[in-house]
């Protein structure tokens, strides 16, 4: 198959474990993401998901495994990274979206200056062009530009989140990882940013990793789906399959807890 | 080697498929044995058989929404033959955004979205420019008669019939060279109905190979070009 395709994956995931003392995190994981690609990881609280993306993202360290990253055309260990280049690729090429916008954000800096940070990071200097930048982004992500040099405490949790995606994005990281990134929103606010991620990943083509407990927000946004349960994989494939036609006990029961789409 | 002009675009071969259902005590409930058939470009099969006999499963099977149990569904890709049943995600995805579509009976409404960007959205994900697709989806949707004061409107309140439109819009405005349709007429009246046969013909003609299903035996006798009789086939195996 080599139409559309890219061949080589751009992150895999090798025997991952992450042990708190006796207790299992994640047990064991292994898959491959290539670019473009949204996968979502599912199961009830406690099953190891957020453990899981905290060791993907390089925020956490395993007890076992290895997670390679595909950079300038090599395949690097983010763990045995020297820890100032894996802080510099965390911060470039690929992106964390947390579930609470506080963890995301500088809460004491302007809107603008949320975002504009990254691009510093990133190596512009020129602060006509940043600024253009970050109104640009605000746009994007339904934020009036008159909110520019307000501060995220100033906005609703609706907006905050907003706020977190485009200083996430804005850097064009090429891997983003979001751990429940609509959770504590009420529906209507949810399913605006759900649109809003749904077109900026078409769009940017990026990859990502998306924890959620809600099945909804799964088929919405991901292609392929991994189903875990006391940190172990029960069951994983293309999302449509696994909702749909599950085989694996437990995922028959999370499917059938939810309306038939 | 694969023989381009001659080779069908879709091969399924020895499916058979039951569903195991471990929450209500394990049970197995076998639907469907050692089906095998192919469609070429050009044709249109229906499924038929009585409500029950597997239709829907088939087609859920082809386009590897549900996996079966046992058998292969080979299907062509541009210059390629893929086993849709054992292909990675990447690559049934790859399959779906260019070689094979689903049109079910629903549309699955997305929250917040216009249903000019609905009807535009594959094309967009086959890079066809956004303005030649803007203009494609509103010649579309005019042919669906649905009225333009709805384009900029998401679907959710339409009812099931422009639904169901909509849907049909997005199948076929840029339609793939495999098409596997479940009920697409279902809630349309008499005059909506003869446009989409017409468009069903029309896309087969142009060298799509279809497989669908309709219960409505007007529309089924206009569109088929051969039939698989699902029951005598479960009561064969
Ligand atoms: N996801 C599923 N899980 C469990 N059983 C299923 C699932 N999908 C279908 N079935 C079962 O498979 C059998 C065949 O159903 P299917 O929907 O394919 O029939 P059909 O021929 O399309 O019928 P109709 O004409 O009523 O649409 C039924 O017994 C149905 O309950
Ligand atoms: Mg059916």
């Amino acid at each position: 198959m080599s139409h559309d395709l890219q061949t080589e994956p751009l992150l895999e995931v090798k025997n991952l474990s992450r042990h708190y003392g006796a207790r299992i995190g994640c047990e064991d994981i292994s898959f491959s993401l290539w670019p473009g690609e949204v996968l979502g990881i599912v199961g009830e609280s406690g099953s190891g998901k957020s453990t899981l993306l905290r060791c993907l993202a390089g925020i956490d360290m395993p007890t076992a495994g290895d997670v390679l990253f595909r950079h300038d055309n090599a395949f690097v260990n983010i763990f045995t990274l020297p820890e100032s280049t894996r802080r510099h690729l965390m911060r470039t090429a690929w992106g964390i979206v947390h579930q609470n916008p506080r963890d995301g954000l500088r809460m004491d800096v302007s809107a603008g200056g949320n975002i504009g940070e990254r691009l510093m990071d990133r190596g512009d200097r020129h602060y006509g062009s940043i600024r253009d930048h970050a109104l640009n982004w605000l746009q994007r992500v339904e934020i009036g530009s008159t909110r520019i040099d307000d501060q995220p405490r100033q906005f609703s949790g609706g907006m905050q989140q907003r706020l977190q995606i485009a200083r996430v994005l804005v850097s064009e990281p090429r891997l983003v990882f979001m751990d429940e990134p609509t959770g504590g929103l009420d529906v209507s606010v949810q399913a605006r940013l759900l649109d809003l991620l749904r077109v900026l990943v078409r769009d940017l083509g990026i990859a990502a990793v998306i924890v959620t407990h809600d099945l909804a927000v799964a088929r919405l946004l991901t292609d392929r789906l991994m189903v875990m349960k006391d940190g172990h994989v029960v069951e994983q494939g293309l999302t449509d399959q696994v909702l749909d036609d599950p085989h694996h006990a437990y995922t028959q029961l999370l499917a059938s807890a939810v309306l038939a789409a | 080697m694969t023989n381009i002009a001659t080779d069908p675009m879709i091969r399924a071969e020895q499916i058979s498929k039951s569903f195991v259902l471990h929450n209500q005590g394990g049970i197995t409930l076998p639907v469907m044995n050692n089906i095998s058939f192919s469609v070429a470009k050009g044709e249109c099969l229906v499924l038929s058989g009585p409500s029950g006999a597997g239709k829907s499963t088939l087609l859920r099977i082809l386009y590897a929404n549900y996996k079966p149990t046992t058998g292969h569904v080979f299907v062509r890709h541009h210059d390629e033959v893929v086993d849709i049943v054992h292909a990675r995600a990447r690559e049934v995805l790859a399959l779906r955004r260019q070689t094979i579509s689903y049109v079910s009976q629903f549309l699955r409404v997305i929250p917040r979205v216009s249903t000019l960007d609905i009807v535009k959205d594959p094309m967009l994900r086959r890079h066809v420019p956004e303005a030649e697709a803007e203009s494609r989806a509103k010649s579309m949707l005019e042919r669906l008669n649905l009225p333009e004061r709805l384009w900029l409107l998401p679907p959710s309140t339409f009812s099931g019939g422009e639904q169901q439109r909509v849907n049909i819009a997005r199948s076929f405005v840029d339609p793939t060279p495999i098409m596997l349709l479940d009920e697409p007429t279902a809630s349309l009246d008499a005059g909506n109905r003869h446009i989409v046969m017409d468009l069903i013909t029309a896309t087969r003609k142009a060298g799509a190979a279809i497989v669908g299903i309709f219960h409505d035996e007007v529309v089924r006798d206009a569109v088929a070009t051969r039939y698989l009789d699902l029951s005598t086939l479960k009561s064969a195996a």
